[in-house]
């Protein structure tokens, strides 16, 4: 009995053994596998199989068999939230709810592949050779004489047949009362902003000085006229507002309670291809045609747009729950790359990853950035190092199977009337990089390998770096091993990734810029238009590297003057604003990235291509009634 | 018990009052806010700055506070940031979604548990009786969300026996036959991958109390009187053993409310759940803060309900 007794203890304390070896053995387990994963990287660098590149996908799918009258077509929308359900382009925030709009309602005028406004759209626009005498007339004289000398007015003529849902005709008096509610001080969505303000009489308008906007004219039921306070090159790329809001409808409603009112969420409203039979709120939004459509009626009858889930949507796909999706998460590409029934649609993202030095704070009194000359980072030699220190083609192979590639300047390849081809950028080359820092001053003084700054003491940089995703930590780790290859000694901030949240907070998205933060890696999507200085300006807070100089300021401004009217002259001084940062390196761009979209093979006439989109909707047609699926 | 009851709920104020400062305090102290997502250059930061100043996320936590308590004795639960629109609407269109979820799943729950109780409580020791216990060990184990990514993927997208995602078939008119079928359909894989899990303490209690049961005295008298042995079971041993499952109702409502955060985001099915991570991670807090009260309010409701069947169905214990 006792024997017994102490047999059972011995087994429980032995179990209780077993798992504290298991605890500590799977740690172990853990680091194993990661040296074995490095073995596996050096092995595979020797096969160059297994990569993808941009270049080898379409933007246009095939059209394969003959198309069918009708049909339903099912768009899915890859978020694991649920759509805000904002219908309406003035009030919307999200880019799921975007995806829902552009089905049903649309800008008013189109853009070309280099983003400036064209003539096609439901809407033309003419620039005047003056400014609007009737505007200057409510200025006083100073402000007339400026106006005079840098605005203009252009003159909107929206199209004859182009009519809201319900009939009514879409009007030059709801495109006013679009950008009146905007304005109000009441208006929740992220809208207003400089592209507002560069009204004449907006900001008027918005402190309750005047019942309207002075600088928009209505002419007749189908013709206005904006005056813009400054005419740039900008203005043409994306800064005008192109989205009429139903006057007929939200004409007698308080600003405050539109976006919440069933008109943007039940009963949404447009001029689109097609039109909004039923929402499931937060999940799906069933459309049917609209025969009245100005381009032309539709081919399809109906059009389903659902929320997908990210962790399903390879299985959506296959199966044909889906047509296509907004976006395909590149890392899942190369499993499902032979998916028999879809065909891969691929273009260049309006975005880069870079890496960023610290160089200065943010001033909260004047609104600017405030360089530092004696922070960490401030030996530009030292950032030209670090940036010849890393490989990001490698990167790019090892982690992105080539849907990533290295980046060399700041404009990215999305816009290929601005990004400069010949420029190269700072290219991999350690032996440069430690060459650069033994010239700068950047010693090994005590013999460890590493090296110390300039005053012989210890340099340790420290390294932001936002989580998510299975690439992160390793992405991070590989900077840090490239680094040190070169005798830089680098570590994460807090010995961790940032959620993103905090990273943005740390890094300064407010203005309250974290002094550890030496160094971090973000992500910029960029705009439709190319003008850097939102990023880059003296006055921008997202400027988190916190650099700015007389320079910069000067090429800036000339790539949105006058003369910049001039495209030639633009892509000059974008291009020597590329040079100028790579010269400077404030922040070093690492890699471009691909979006990858997939279309089943039943549709017929599907485009990613910049702008065409919007316009081809109603063109989209199927072959069969149900989307093929993958054998 | 009405003395007792209004007793548990006058407890049940300063807990909620408690359980809300907490939420709001830890949700405050997380960084970032509802407005740092739309860190985007195309959006004015001025706007955004303004925005802020607006909607008074920078005041002290402590006024953000007593202005939303304001609020909510007012009945108004606030605004939600993320989706513009009233926190009452939202959480009212999510939460029938919810409640027909929980609702099935715990019919499922206790259909897969009764029998399976029963079974392997009155033949214990015997084949059936380990395999159901096997289950149940596995079910202990097995941690709900990975179960569930099982389920979905086995029966979702292998077999295709069920929908992936949503709560129901995109353009049905709510009200016809077709909805209320397509309603339940969208909401079978989840509850019953729930329900499966679930079940294994209820299976595991029910087992217990009947091979307690059955060496009781008046099972012995029972059975001396001359009592058939479905009678013995179904009437004497039976009854008795369910006290406790009953007791246990209450408990599992609350257990479904934490269930329900993982299923519902698997199975992207808008419900509570599903709203209230997606609301921490955008750090819409009118609505985290609402769900954790209402939460709190349900799981204390939920004790409590407990309690009073047990009064019900246990004469012997009165509560005072």
């Amino acid at each position: 009995m006792k024997k017994a007794k102490f047999s059972k203890l011995l087994l429980a304390l032995m179990l209780v053994l077993v798992l504290a070896l298991a605890a500590c053995s799977s740690g172990k387990d853990d680091s194993a596998k990661e040296s074995d994963d490095g073995d596996k990287t050096s092995e595979d660098a020797k096969k160059e199989d297994g990569l993808y590149s941009i270049e080898d996908f379409k933007q246009v799918k095939t059209n394969e068999g003959d198309a069918m009258e009708g049909g339903n077509f099912t768009f899915g929308l890859v978020s694991d939230t649920a759509f805000e359900g904002t219908l309406n382009w003035n009030f919307y925030s999200g880019n799921p709810d975007a995806e829902i709009l552009s089905w049903f309602d649309e800008s008013l005028l189109t853009w070309d592949e280099s983003y400036v406004y064209t003539n096609d759209g439901a809407a033309t626009y003419e620039p005047l050779d003056e400014v609007s005498a009737d505007v200057l007339a409510t200025l006083p004289a100073e402000e007339a004489a400026q106006v005079t000398d840098k605005g203009v007015t252009i003159k909107f003529q929206i199209r004859d047949n182009v009519n809201w849902h319900d009939g009514q005709p879409v009007t030059a008096e709801d495109w006013l009362f679009a950008h009146e509610v905007i304005s109000d001080p009441d208006y929740d969505g992220p809208r207003y902003g400089s592209d507002f303000t560069n009204i004449v009489g907006v900001e008027a308008y918005r402190a309750g000085e005047a019942d309207t906007i002075t600088g928009i004219e209505v002419l007749d039921e189908k013709t206005l006229q904006i005056t813009y306070k400054e005419s740039t090159p900008s203005l043409v790329t994306g800064s005008i507002w192109t989205y009429p809001l139903a006057k007929h409808i939200f004409g007698d409603m308080a600003v405050a309670d539109m976006s919440a009112s069933a008109e943007v969420r039940q009963n949404p409203i447009g001029f689109g291809p097609f039109i909004v039979e039923s929402i499931t709120p937060g999940e799906a939004v069933v459309m049917k045609k609209n025969p009245d459509y100005w381009r032309g009626e539709p081919k399809l009858d109906q059009v389903t747009v659902k929320v997908i889930n990210p962790n399903v949507v390879a299985q959506a796909l296959q199966k044909g729950e889906v047509d296509t999706v907004d976006k395909f998460d590149v890392d899942q590409f190369p499993s499902n790359a032979n998916l028999s029934n879809v065909e891969w649609l691929g273009k260049i993202d309006r975005a880069y990853t870079y890496i960023g030095f610290k160089l200065g704070t943010w001033d909260k009194e004047t609104a600017t950035v405030k360089p530092d000359p004696n922070a960490k980072m401030a030996d530009v030699n030292l950032r030209k190092a670090m940036w010849h220190a890393v490989d990001n083609d490698t990167v790019g192979n090892k982690f992105y199977h080539g849907l990533r590639w290295n980046a060399t300047t700041l404009i990215p390849p999305s816009h290929p009337e601005f990004h400069d081809e010949t420029n190269p950028g700072l290219a991999y080359d350690p032996e440069k990089a430690k060459q650069l820092l033994e010239e700068a001053g950047y010693v090994d003084v005590d013999g460890d390998g590493i090296r110390e700054d300039k005053n012989g003491e210890p340099l340790v940089i420290n390294f932001a770096t936002m989580s998510g995703g299975d690439t992160a930590e390793p992405l991070a780790q590989y900077y840090i091993q490239a680094w040190e290859a070169v005798g830089l000694k680098v570590e994460l901030l807090d010995g961790r990734l940032q959620e993103f949240n905090s990273f943005y907070e740390r890094v300064g998205q407010n203005g309250d810029d974290d002094p550890k933060v030496d160094i971090f890696q973000g992500a910029w999507g960029v705009g439709i238009d190319v003008d850097p200085r939102g990023l880059y300006g003296r006055d921008a807070i997202y400027n988190f590297s916190r650099y700015a100089s007389d320079k910069n300021d000067e090429i800036m401004a000339k790539g949105v003057s006058q003369e910049a009217f001039d495209m030639d002259y633009r892509k000059e001084a974008y291009k020597e604003w590329q040079q100028f940062m790579v010269d400077e390196v404030p922040v070093f761009p690492t890699l471009y990235r691909a979006i990858l979209v997939p279309v089943n093979n039943r549709v017929h006439n599907y485009t990613i291509e910049e702008g065409v989109l919007p316009t081809k909707y109603h063109e989209i047609s199927v072959t069969q009634e149900e989307p093929i699926k993958a054998e | 018990m009405w003395k007792f009851s209004i007793r548990r709920i006058m407890i049940m104020i300063p807990q909620v009052i408690l359980l809300s400062i907490i939420v709001f305090m830890l949700a405050k102290m997380m960084p970032g806010d509802a407005l740092t997502g739309l860190i985007d250059p195309n959006v004015d930061p001025n706007t955004i700055a303004e925005k802020r100043e607006e909607l008074g996320l920078n005041d002290p936590w402590y006024e953000q506070y007593t202005r939303w308590v304001a609020g909510v004795f007012t009945g108004d639960l606030g605004q939600s940031f993320h989706f513009k629109m009233p926190v009452s609407e939202l959480v009212w269109q999510r939460i029938v979604n919810s409640f027909w979820l929980s609702l099935l799943t715990l019919v499922l729950t206790y259909l897969i548990a009764i029998p399976l109780g029963i079974t392997s409580g009155r033949y214990n020791d015997s084949w059936a009786d380990r395999l159901i216990t096997g289950y149940t060990y596995i079910g202990f184990a097995a941690p709900l969300f990975i179960f569930a990514l099982v389920m979905l993927w086995i029966f979702g997208f292998h077999l295709g026996w069920f929908p992936t995602g949503g709560s129901v078939k995109p353009g049905l008119t709510p009200g016809t036959f077709e909805y209320v079928m397509s309603k339940l359909y969208h909401m079978l894989l989840p509850a019953l991958s729930m329900a499966l899990i679930t079940t294994v303490s209820t299976v595991q209690y029910l087992r217990s109390e009947i091979i307690d049961t059955k060496q009781k005295d008046f099972i012995l008298t029972a059975r001396a009187k001359g009592a058939s042995e479905s009678r013995v079971y179904n009437r004497h041993i039976l009854r008795n053993s369910l006290l406790p499952i009953a007791a246990f109702f209450g408990y599992e409502i609350t257990g479904l409310i934490g269930g329900s955060i993982f299923i519902e985001n698997i199975f992207g099915y808008p419900g509570m759940g599903q709203l209230f991570l997606n609301s921490i991670l955008l750090r819409d807090y009118s609505v985290v803060t609402s769900l954790v009260l209402l939460f709190g309010i349900l799981t204390i409701l939920g004790t409590l309900l407990s309690d009073i069947i047990l009064s019900l169905v246990d004469p012997r214990i009165r509560i005072k």
